[in-house]
């Protein structure tokens, strides 16, 4: 392995790495502009350049790699390659490339959405000069729409064209280009290939200073007033890794999380802006129970024994319906209850993507199938059938939620049953047909493990605090199982379960919050 | 005094010296017709033992760069002749085509032969159009005579020649700007490594040399590298094409030995100054290098080496001569016009300090100076090419080499007439 001297300290690194990749997992900051490690390097941006001892020029650190030298070249008698990103030559150049990025720049960050996480921002509060002598005229041009979600304000891009590399490299879409020539270079589209890909919203992500802005956060509110929780993407099988920025109980936008195991450093719009079809719904915030046409709200401990004493009406014919849009300890506990018929609604599908980057969008809409398939034994192919043939009376019912749209099939088919109880957050169709309604918390409140369909277990964090007197669906599930037979365990708390759960598969084995961590754990064994 | 006699222009003046019958008659394709029965590494060694260095403006050595061809690779090799002669001041390549394409496609066939390419390109500067109409009459009579296409003259080897026509940017005359024109993509030269050699035109091996180099080489094959290394300074040899434009009584392409004094080119071969005015100042290699005062000018060798040590360099030979009544602020801001105007834009230094440089010079010419700019144009002009302190160690801060051709030449003006950029700074008033 090359011995590389960075700053005085010494690494031993792959033959290979570039110098930037050896700083960055030493410690050593360099700051930069153009680079993205999914992206094709460029080194353009000229934010990175380092003295490396023997090269005339400085050097970028994005493609200087550091391998192997005979021994006659080595540096002092040992090293293969000799960094310095500290000294004064360096240092200096760091200000005159921050000096050229900000001559025409508009240093708007008083009404500028990347202000707090701008690179421009923080690499000139480092690196950079306090004044400016540049004493002409700015260059200014109007803001404009690259597509129908994305702006672009031209007066603050860097060039860095990291944005014009993802579309082509990334969603292979390829409609953002450079028009014109150097100083009047500026990101374009064509009129009639605007950028309405599904991966469009990653050019906000990417972009590392305030230039292209997506229009759903456009003016929302500042960075440092949100809260940001890392989690992971409910609307298809992939599983994104998302980070969610909210502000009380308000979601205002998601950005991808880095995960390579998973998806890269991007997420599909689908994901990005799901979040909405949250907002104007009708949440069910305490417990429903049917009266007539129409239902009143009760008290937990009356809705829960209303619940048992539908169950108990017919236990032998009861079924319960799990989701594969809840957590795998949610269908662990309703499995648990109902081990006799369990089934599921028809899967929520659209259409399967793949990107030249093998970026995935799936064709399965809902984020947890291959957990529910996992930890529910004997889930029944054909549910409907399968209720006719038994003679079900009664259903306990996972809601999909929002997405499930009922069709008449099976919109008669619930019509028929004698009893419903529907575990949801919202008065959907499927829980306008319940005798009761236990309200569960929505997909962005709830906390617990989901599956991928490459089998990773990934753990969903709540975002959005608690609602009046909603419960975690787990929770719920525990009260009802205890309810029904008071011999059986009860959990304090949702690590017992998923210890349960380890218990019964072993796929999920010792799965522990800790374990799965931010980047997920594959029950594969290996990386998925 | 004048006892060269010219190698690559030597029949320019006579009637169809651009047809093929005319090329055989004065002994065309005979070079080819031996390099055919060589060893492809043989022809390499004279070249690399002749000395040539590229003609195109960096002066590398040619054979040492066919030298990087991996010879393992399994990948088609290119050949690509530079035909975008762009650099203002410039204009020898233009001749060539025009007057002696063959001479230069025999010289591309014996390139292309030594590095084991099949499929060789010429770009050609989308201006000359008239040129480009010449060339694929050129290529057709190759092409009808066996000398292109299957088994050229009988031989083993097979080449195809195509022509491509540049979209009229300066970049693409920097080679891996113009790979990527070449590709179809926007000229943005391409950061290195990897060099050309190793992945050029489709990431596969690639040379690109100038029409003059090419042009030089089936007389080395004639004659032999020997006789090539006895023309001018042994380190970088042969006949070279200078272009001389400007203040001069008869401006053109003269051919001449390397290392001819660059006195005699203007005052002998260019007929001196109009009206008998004084000389002031010269590029002696293109609007790329640094500018010479008189008194330099008539002390030098246009020779590599010699250029470099008066901190400038023989470029591309483009010699523009300005007389004593050029305004030097007036010129400064001419070059630095040019270059903020072909500035590729990729590069943050080049992109943003180019234009800065052409307000700064716009503001100082319309009466807007102010005490300082003089040092901020030094400044601008380091921090854009940042070549100027050998000492310091910092040069080049630029993906390809446009970033020192701007900032050479600002430099040398304001350096070397600092007064008259003061002119134009407020006076100090003196108060009685």
């Amino acid at each position: 392995m090359p011995l590389l001297k960075i700053d005085g300290k010494e690494i031993e690194i792959k033959s290979g790495t570039t110098v930037l990749q050896a700083a960055e997992a030493n410690g050593i900051e360099i700051p930069y502009y153009c680079y993205h490690p999914a992206l094709e390097i460029v080194g353009s941006c000229r934010m990175c350049l380092v003295q490396v001892e023997g090269m005339p020029k400085l050097q970028v650190s994005c493609n200087t790699f550091v391998s192997d030298v005979s021994s006659d070249r080595k540096v002092d008698g040992k090293y293969d390659m000799v960094v310095h990103t500290q000294n004064d030559l360096v240092v200096q150049e760091r200000k005159n490339i921050l000096e050229f990025l900000l001559l025409n720049h508009p240093l708007d960050c008083s009404v500028c959405d990347q202000a707090g996480e701008c690179y421009l921002q923080d690499y000139s509060f480092k690196f950079g000069n306090a004044h400016s002598r540049f004493d002409e005229n700015k260059r200014v041009r109007p803001n404009e729409f690259l597509g129908s979600q994305i702006v672009i304000n031209h007066n603050r891009c860097i060039m860095c064209s990291q944005c014009v590399r993802f579309t082509q490299e990334i969603s292979g879409t390829s409609e953002l280009f450079v028009e014109a020539r150097g100083y009047n270079s500026k990101i374009a589209v064509l009129e009639d290939n605007p950028l309405d890909n599904l991966l469009a919203g990653n050019v906000a992500d990417i972009c590392p200073v305030g230039a292209l802005l997506s229009t759903d956060y456009i003016h929302k509110n500042r960075i440092w007033n949100l809260k940001k929780q890392p989690s992971v993407c409910q609307d298809c099988s992939v599983g994104c890794n998302v980070d969610v920025f909210s502000q009380t109980d308000q979601i205002l936008r998601l950005t991808a999380r880095e995960n390579l195991d998973v998806n890269g450093y991007f997420m599909c719009d689908i994901g990005r802006y799901g979040f909405h079809r949250y907002e104007e719904i009708d949440r069910v915030l305490q417990p429903m129970v049917r009266k007539g046409d129409s239902f009143v709200s009760a008290d937990w401990e009356t809705a829960i024994q209303k619940t048992i004493d539908l169950i108990k009406k017919n236990k032998s014919n009861t079924a319960g319906i799990v989701s594969p849009f809840h957590t795998n300890e949610s269908n662990f506990l309703l499995g648990q209850i109902f081990k006799d018929v369990l089934g599921s609604l028809p899967p929520i599908t659209g259409e399967e993507i793949t990107y030249p980057s093998g970026f995935r969008i799936s064709a399965d809409r809902s984020p947890n199938t291959r957990g529910m398939n996992d930890i529910c034994e004997g889930i029944v192919e054909d549910l409907a059938s399968k209720i006719k043939t038994q003679d079900i009376r009664t259903l306990f019912i996972l809601d999909d939620g929002v997405d499930r749209k009922l069709d008449d099939k099976w919109k008669k088919i619930i019509g028929k049953m004698d009893s419903v109880i529907v575990l949801s957050y919202a008065m959907t169709d499927l829980a306008k047909l319940a005798h009761v309604v236990l309200p569960g918390h929505a997909p962005l409140e709830r906390e617990g493990t989901i599956t991928n369909d490459k089998g990773r277990i990934q753990w969903l964090r709540p975002s959005l605090p608690v609602k009046v007197e909603s419960k975690p669906d787990w929770e719920i599930l525990m009260l009802v199982r205890n309810a029904l037979d008071k011999k059986t365990e009860h959990f304090v708390e949702l690590g017992e379960v998923m210890k349960k759960m380890g218990e019964k598969f072993e796929n999920y084995a010792g799965i522990t919050f800790f374990k799965v961590g931010n980047q997920g754990y594959s029950i594969n064994g290996k990386s998925s | 005094m004048n006892t060269f006699k010219p190698v690559l222009t030597e029949h320019i003046d006579q009637k169809d010296c651009h047809t093929l019958s005319f090329y055989k008659s004065i002994g065309g394709y005979t070079a080819l017709e031996k390099v055919l029965t060589m060893n492809p590494d043989h022809v390499t060694q004279e070249v690399k033992d002749s000395n040539l260095r590229g003609r195109g403006g960096a002066g590398f050595s040619t054979g040492m760069k066919w030298g990087f061809i991996p010879k393992d690779s399994n990948k088609p090799k290119y050949l690509i002749n530079n035909a975008d002669e762009s650099e203002p001041g410039t204009f020898k390549d233009r001749l060539l085509m025009n007057k002696a394409p063959h001479q230069m496609l025999e010289g591309m066939i014996i390139a292309a032969y030594a590095i084991g390419c099949h499929t060789s390109f010429i770009y050609i500067r989308g201006e000359f159009y008239q040129e480009y109409k010449l060339l694929e009459q050129t290529i057709a009579e190759a092409y009808d005579n066996n000398i292109l296409g299957q088994n050229i003259l009988g031989s083993n080897y097979s080449l195809d020649v195509v022509i491509h026509r540049g979209a009229g940017a300066y970049i693409c005359g920097e080679e891996t700007g113009l790979l990527e024109s070449l590709e179809g993509k926007r000229g943005w030269p391409r950061i290195k490594p990897p060099f050309p050699a190793i992945e050029g035109y489709l990431q596969s091996p690639t040379i690109v040399n100038n029409v003059e180099t090419l042009s030089c080489l089936p007389h080395i094959i004639n004659r032999g590298a020997s006789w090539f290394k006895s023309i001018g300074p042994e380190k970088g040899p042969g006949p070279r094409l200078f272009c001389i434009s400007g203040s001069v009584n008869n401006p053109g392409v003269f051919e001449e030995p390397m290392g001819v004094s660059l006195k005699d080119l203007i005052f002998d071969r260019a007929g001196g100054i109009p009206d008998d005015k004084q000389l002031k100042a010269v590029f002696p290699g293109g609007s790329s290098s640094a500018i010479l005062t008189a008194n330099e000018a008539m002390d030098v060798m246009m020779d590599f080496e010699e250029l470099v040590e008066k901190g400038s360099m023989l470029g591309s030979a483009g010699i523009i001569v300005m007389d004593e009544t050029v305004n030097m602020v007036q010129a400064c801001l001419n070059i630095a016009r040019f270059y903020a105007h072909e500035s590729c834009g990729q590069c943050t230094p080049c992109r943003e300090g180019t234009s800065w440089l052409v307000m700064m010079l716009t503001r100082l010419i319309n009466g807007g100076g102010k005490p300082g700019d003089i040092d901020m144009l030094f400044e601008i002009a380091d921090n854009i090419g940042g070549l100027i302190d050998f000492s310091k160690g910092s040069f080049g801060k630029t993906i390809c080499p446009f970033g020192e051709a701007v900032a050479w030449p600002v430099r040398s003006f304001v350096e070397k007439f600092k007064g008259e950029f003061m002119e134009y700074l407020p006076q100090e008033k003196v108060v009685a």
